[in-house]
């Protein structure tokens, strides 16, 4: 029994047996009296034969020591709910708080949002025939965007290429009468010329983004009402299901030519998986699988011209609004929306995010949070660091994202430069962060999830195959142990786990710690067919 | 037409869900280990809820846990709420005094329970056809511990008594009396027909009833003027006024008990009708209750989830649409909104019983009585056939409704006439065990003695002893993934069942293990803790005697020895195998035993493995440890000593039915004597002369082959000689002068032991070579070599090899006799 549990002691005193009988005993006694009379029996060495008296004895001092419990306990309150109004006024709005917002019958009807209307109209037309005209629609309006970015990428390098020719002329003309300032002002006119051209095209890709945004939305509701009205399944070649709209293609007078992609060779991508299970007596099954990657494999949805869907896609439309969410972490530094993670950015905006808030208005979002957390902070006790506005190592945050390949939900994680180090052992606090991640995604339903093995994108002279090893023994071992405490959260179970590790890796390095995982985690059983 | 016992209004039941309170950022408990999620804190909690059971009472089913702390209560629930009636039909006097006396009925039963229902209302009241009532989700308060486990408040606005509301911080304490006001409230209810500050908001109706504290004169009356019925008031029966004036006390103190208000004169009519019960023993014998039905139920296809989602009680809303932002270090979420979904709604929903129904459709009365006794034939052939599940897997027999239908009515039958009827649960055992009776019948198997909780009572389980610490360590490392047994209230049962185990045995120690051996009793018995106890207290005797000494290592060593000689019987190439890479069983199967494999497989498995064991003898985990070994075998094989040591470090998943159904074949196919140890509970064991004793343990460790006994010998040589092949290894003379009737001669002298070739024995190397299941038993004399022969043979991976107890001396005296002289039959 917890301490806090017993409200109040009464001491029995019983001199009835020749003895005397002393024993405290917890007010409201909740144990058997029973059991109570018997330890007294034994202790005073007491005759058998007078238990059912003791119990009896023992069962009335209780009853009135309870009673005299319960009448007390109340007093003060009860003494002053009678001449105070003030203090009944204060409970009554006590109680209206806590029925507001705890009980369902009391809480403030909202109507379902338009998130979530939308939320359940995707979900359900993607778990319909329509699933496949939704992401060639989608298809589609991403080609628009990429080709309207290619076009603002033409025209910026069109316009580059001038101005340099136009300076070096300059330049060149600089002994012939041009003076310095005429040159500045030049640089000058460039510049802003250079911007205006960039504000220029991003905002009407903005616009774009929009309008492609607004359009969808409605033409999925249309689409859901269609769909019911007509009732499932009906044939994805019908009049409403394919909108016709100017925002699937961009400028029609310039059709850029597809570039030519630079012919990176790439580097093969080597993995391996295993079902492995974790608990002592009970065993819990996980997949786990050891890949060489880039966050970008990840991310990027490839879209060109000629391209045409790629299947993962479909599952992560599928997964979109279920209980089976992918996450990613992405390690980035102290800075919300820091440059580290420009290129990730970068990657969200090259289509439109039809479900989501686009990723610097989240961005902005968090920030406000934080800051408003910190202050708080700040103001409650002076002990973080000096720069409290900043995020400490271990923190993350969380975007969520519809217009990437594999995943829903990014991990922004905190780390430092300590991570380059050999020399971090399970208490650092970016493990510390990855148990924290694993904690959100229990609870939020993510049951797939990639980390960066080594914690490290690139390969550095450092990274020897020593501190490889000892980098991903570090990571697999806490890993297993944060699975282990997982079953005991009461949330959704991890069912995917990745474990990434940077593309240039030896495949001698790669091999050493695909070897080490099985050592780490316990592989299941195969199932032999006999 | 589905048969009308199981069409009876009273046997429905409903489900109610809510969240449990989820723990706030990264926080351990006193004893530093992470807090125990508060669904499972209240899971344990509200299984004494199951245990009540007056008819006045709605008795509880099932507490399921969903994810992210959702609780499910599984209810019975029956007839309709008092509420509904409420303005629609006039009650008289005498029905409210009815009323009255069985709600005042229900409560003090709940209040000798210490359970304060605080949620009374017309609603949690439910009237039957008959009139009577039954209370309804009274357990709500108990099993949050007094609100402590959820956020939301647990009362009913209008019914809640003043001195609720005065100590929001304070609401973990129930005083009985909160609920006598709730009583009075009902009453008045019924009295002016109609419901209380029904046009009222929430903010008014909590006002109103603090007001009374600021109110001088009766409640009572106060209300019959608000509600514009004084004319009621003041024409109301005196009694009940008065009664209604003391339940309404504004000061808890001034009310009366459920008790007091009981021994009222209104109510003395009532009191004087008894139950009918034809048998002034024991109560009438029920063919089945709610909760088989409700079990049938869920056998059926029946899904409390399912059902509820339909119903939209479990309403989800996308998790991704609901992401926090922020996740400090510290574990502090930011941007998190409160989910709708997650809020507290008291809707009931009632399950439909139609599948089930559907399912039992042509089930036909007799199957309901089963005949048990029977000695006519013609009798029994008017016995409907079985329904046939023979083929199937244990698993899915004990998924399908019908034929737990048909076990649990039989079992139910024989557990009512335990004991007498021990012989018969025992034969019925061997086919297989209905899961959901089975804390009984194995109760019945371990003869559990009537007076076992007077006993258990009676041990001092409070005092502090030595190995409360050690008890107190591996309580919380004990099959923690079970939710009953990682409850609070599974903590403090396992922990006073030990403490009593270690107060009742002072011959014994406390060793780690107890705790797992302990643990299925515990989760068959969760509400019966005197039973657990009695089961381990019979348990430990019987299979693991003496494991648990203070210096138990003779016996554990005798034990393992016996273990690699049964290996060695049944499987000589993997004997030899892990014989020659040193890997002893030493290394890996003493938590085996110790804990009878609790400690080794999770909860579902140990409790299919012990009810094989619980028919079977001390022996029986000798072969389930080499059902495990044979399992493996192929990679043992293959394995280096490290390799093994790994492997068993965390033992991989073992497919349990294989391995009972393995062990049941070898269990049942060795002579018992294999097994036979020096240090087995002689209670269970008689013996004779010609059994073996007096091996001593230097002796049994170097002996890689078991010995056999006389008795199990000339039993074979009798009953079934072509299972045995008999060596005589005696040297040809005294062969010659008298032998073993069938017996063939390899003198041991003639055998070269240099290289492990069977060929080496010559003319009888075929013999043996071919003898395949047939029991090889080496008959040798005092001198003889008993050794280095078996040896022999088991190194030329030789099947089933054991050595004659006593030697062919042993045999002279068996009569009638079981030896031939060559001379004779020369």
């Amino acid at each position: 029994m917890a301490e806090d549990d017993i409200h109040s002691v009464a001491s029995y005193v019983n001199d009835n047996y020749e003895k005397l009988i002393e024993k405290e005993i917890p007010i409201p006694y909740t144990k058997s009296v029973q059991e109570l009379a018997y330890i007294l029996i034994t202790k005073y060495e007491l005759p058998k034969y007078i238990e059912k008296e003791l119990v009896k004895d023992l069962t009335d001092f209780i009853e009135e020591k309870e009673r005299q419990f319960y009448d007390t306990y109340l007093e003060d309150e009860i003494s002053r709910a009678k001449k105070d109004p003030e203090f009944l006024e204060d409970l009554t709005k006590q109680w209206e708080k806590l029925f507001k917002e705890e009980t369902a019958e009391f809480a403030d009807k909202k109507c379902t949002s338009d998130e979530e209307l939308f939320a359940s109209a995707y979900h359900k037309l993607v778990h319909s025939p329509a699933l496949e005209t939704i992401l060639s629609v989608e298809h589609l309006y991403a080609k628009a965007v990429r080709r309207r970015t290619d076009q603002k990428d033409a025209f910026i390098q069109d316009l580059s290429e001038k101005q340099t020719e136009e300076m070096n002329k300059a330049v060149d003309d600089l002994e012939h009468g041009v003076t310095e300032s005429e040159i500045n002002e030049l640089v000058a006119k460039h510049y802003e010329d250079h911007s205006l051209l960039k504000v220029r095209y991003a905002s009407e890709l903005d616009t774009l983004k929009e309008a492609q945004r607004r359009e969808y939305r409605d033409w999925v509701m249309k689409m859901l009402e269609y769909n019911q009205e007509n009732s499932f399944p009906q044939s994805p070649n019908s009049p409403l299901l394919t909108p016709t709209s100017p925002l699937f293609s961009g400028p029609d007078e310039m059709i850029f030519p597809e570039r030519v992609k630079k012919n990176e060779v790439k580097e093969p991508i080597l993995e391996e998986s295993f079902t492995i299970h974790l608990g002592s007596q009970l065993k819990q099954m996980y997949n786990v699988r050891i890949l060489t990657g880039t966050v970008e494999d990840l991310c990027i949805v490839p879209v060109s011209e000629s391209s045409d869907l790629t299947p993962q896609l479909l599952q992560t439309a599928l997964a979109l609004y279920s209980n089976d969410l992918s996450g990613l972490v992405l390690i980035t530094d102290n800075k919300i929306g820091s440059r580290v993670t420009k290129d990730f950015q970068e990657n969200c905006l090259k289509s439109t995010e039809f479900h989501f808030s686009h990723i610097d208005a989240q961005l902005e979002k968090i920030s406000s949070i934080a800051n408003i957390h910190m202050s708080k902070n700040a103001s409650a006790n002076g002990s973080r660091s000096p720069d409290s506005e900043l995020l400490q190592c271990g923190d993350f945050y969380l975007t969520k994202h519809s217009n990437l390949a594999q995943v829903h939900v990014i991990f922004h994680l905190v780390s430092d430069d300590s991570l380059r180090g050999s020399d971090i052992n399970s208490r650092h606090p970016v493990i510390l962060g990855l148990r924290n991640v694993l904690k959100a995604s229990c609870s939020n339903d993510i049951t797939s999830l990639t980390i960066p093995l080594l914690l490290q994108y690139d390969i550095t002279e450092e990274m020897t195959t020593m501190w490889c090893e000892r980098r991903a023994e570090l990571v697999f071992k806490c890993m297993k142990g944060f699975m282990i405490e997982m079953a005991s959260w009461g949330g959704s179970d991890l069912k995917n786990l990745q474990f990434m590790l940077p593309t240039g890796i030896s495949s001698q390095v790669f091999h050493s710690l695909a070897d080490m995982l099985p050592r780490i985690f316990k592989i299941s059983n195969p199932k032999i067919l006999k | 037409m589905t048969l009308s016992v199981f069409v009876n209004p009273e046997l429905q039941f409903s489900a109610t869900t809510f969240f449990a309170k989820q723990h706030k950022g990264e926080t351990c408990g006193a004893n530093g280990l992470p807090l125990t999620p508060n669904s499972i804190i209240l899971f344990g909690k509200a299984q004494f809820l199951k245990t009540l059971k007056n008819p006045y009472l709605c008795e509880y089913l099932d507490i399921i846990r969903g994810k992210h702390e959702r609780t499910i209560v599984v209810s019975q629930f029956c007839g309709k709420p008092l509420s509904e009636y409420l303005g629609k039909k006039i009650f008289s006097d005498s029905d409210i005094i009815k009323i009255a006396f069985q709600l005042l009925t229900a409560l003090s039963v709940l209040h000798k329970n210490k359970i304060v229902h605080r949620n009374l209302s017309t609603e949690s009241i439910l009237v039957q056809n008959s009139g009577d009532i039954k209370l309804f989700n009274y357990g709500f308060h108990y099993m949050t511990n007094n609100g402590q486990l959820v956020s939301f408040p647990i009362i009913k606005l209008s019914y809640a008594a003043p001195e609720i509301y005065l100590s929001p911080l304070k609401s973990h304490i129930a005083n009985s009396k909160m609920d006598i006001w709730s009583v009075g409230i009902i009453l008045v209810e019924l009295i002016l027909n109609k419901s209380l500050w029904s046009s009222l908001k929430l903010s008014q109706k909590i006002r109103k009833i603090l007001s009374f504290y600021q109110c001088g004169t009766s409640v009572f009356e106060k209300i019959a003027r608000e509600h514009n019925c004084f004319d009621v008031y003041q024409n109301l029966s005196a009694e009940l006024k008065h009664i209604i004036e003391q339940c309404l006390q504004i000061d808890p103190r001034s009310r009366p008990t459920c008790e007091d208000l009981l021994k009222n004169e209104i109510f003395k009519e009532f009191k004087v009708v008894q139950r009918n019960n034809p048998s002034k023993v024991c109560e009438k014998y029920q063919i089945f209750t709610l909760k088989e039905l409700y079990h049938w139920w869920k056998l059926a296809g029946g899904d409390i989830i399912l059902e509820l989602k339909k119903q939209g009680l479990i309403r989800s809303s996308p998790p991704i649409l609901s992401m926090p932002c922020l996740v400090m270090l510290d574990g502090t979420v930011l941007g998190q909104g409160r989910n709708p979904a997650t809020l507290y709604e008291s809707k009931i929903v009632q399950m439909s019983l139609d599948t089930l129904y559907q399912r039992f459709k042509h089930i036909h009365l007799n199957f309901c009585y089963p005949l048990l006794h029977c000695k006519s034939d013609i009798i029994a052939a008017f016995d409907p056939p079985h329904y046939d599940t023979k083929a199937l897997p244990l698993i899915i027999k004990e998924k399908d409704p019908e034929y737990q239908f048909h076990r649990i009515i039989l079992f139910r039958r024989l557990l009512h006439g335990y004991p007498y009827t021990r012989d018969m649960i025992r034969k019925e055992v061997e086919k297989d065990i209905p899961p959901l009776l089975r804390g009984e019948i194995w109760a019945a198997l371990l003869d559990i003695q009537p007076d076992y909780e007077e006993i258990y009572a009676m041990i001092d389980k409070e005092t502090v002893t030595t190995t409360d610490r050690q008890i107190e360590v591996d309580i919380p490392r004990c099959h923690q993934y079970n939710e009953l047994l990682s409850s609070s209230e599974g903590h403090i049962k396992l922990r006073r069942i030990l403490k009593a185990w270690v107060h009742q045995n002072t011959q014994y120690v406390y060793w780690q293990g107890l705790d797992s051996l302990t643990a299925p009793f515990l989760y068959l018995n969760f509400n019966d803790e005197a039973k657990a106890f009695a089961c381990l207290s019979e348990f430990v005797p019987k299979y693991v005697h003496k494991f648990f000494l203070k210096d138990n290592s003779a016996v554990i060593k005798e034990y393992l020895a016996k273990f690699s000689q049964l290996i060695a019987y049944h499987d000589p190439e993997l004997a030899n195998h892990l014989c020659d890479i040193n890997f002893y069983p030493e290394l890996f199967a003493i938590p085996w035993f110790l804990t009878v494999f609790s400690h080794v497989f999770p909860l579902y498995k140990i409790l299919h493995v012990w009810d094989n064991l619980l028919s079977g003898d001390s022996s029986f985990p000798l072969h389930i440890g080499l059902s495990v070994l044979t399992q493996l075998r192929s990679k043992l094989l293959t394995a280096g000593f490290n390799d093994c040591i790994l492997l068993f470090s965390d033992l991989p998943e073992v497919d349990i039915e294989k391995s009972i159904n393995y062990s049941n074949d070898t269990f049942k196919n060795t002579p018992r004597s294999i097994t036979t140890r020096e240090h087995q509970n002689e209670e269970y064991y008689k013996t004779t002369e010609y059994d073996i004793s007096g091996v001593t343990l230097n002796d049994l460790t170097r002996e890689r082959c078991p010995r056999i006994s006389a008795t199990d010998v000339v039993d074979m040589i009798r009953n079934t000689p072509e299972k045995i092949l008999l060596v005589d290894i005696r040297n040809p003379l005294q062969y010659s002068r008298c032998s073993v009737r069938n017996s063939i001669n390899i003198p041991c002298s003639s055998v070269t032991y240099g290289e492990h070739s069977i060929e080496n024995l010559g003319q009888y190397a075929q013999i043996l070579k071919n003898s395949g299941d047939k029991i090889v038993i080496v008959i040798g004399s005092t001198d003889t070599d008993l050794e280095l022969f078996p040896k022999f043979l088991l190194n030329c991976n030789i099947k089933k090899v054991c050595v004659l107890h006593g030697g062919f001396n042993i045999l002279i005296s068996v009569t009638p006799t079981v030896l031939v002289s060559q001379k004779f039959e020369a």
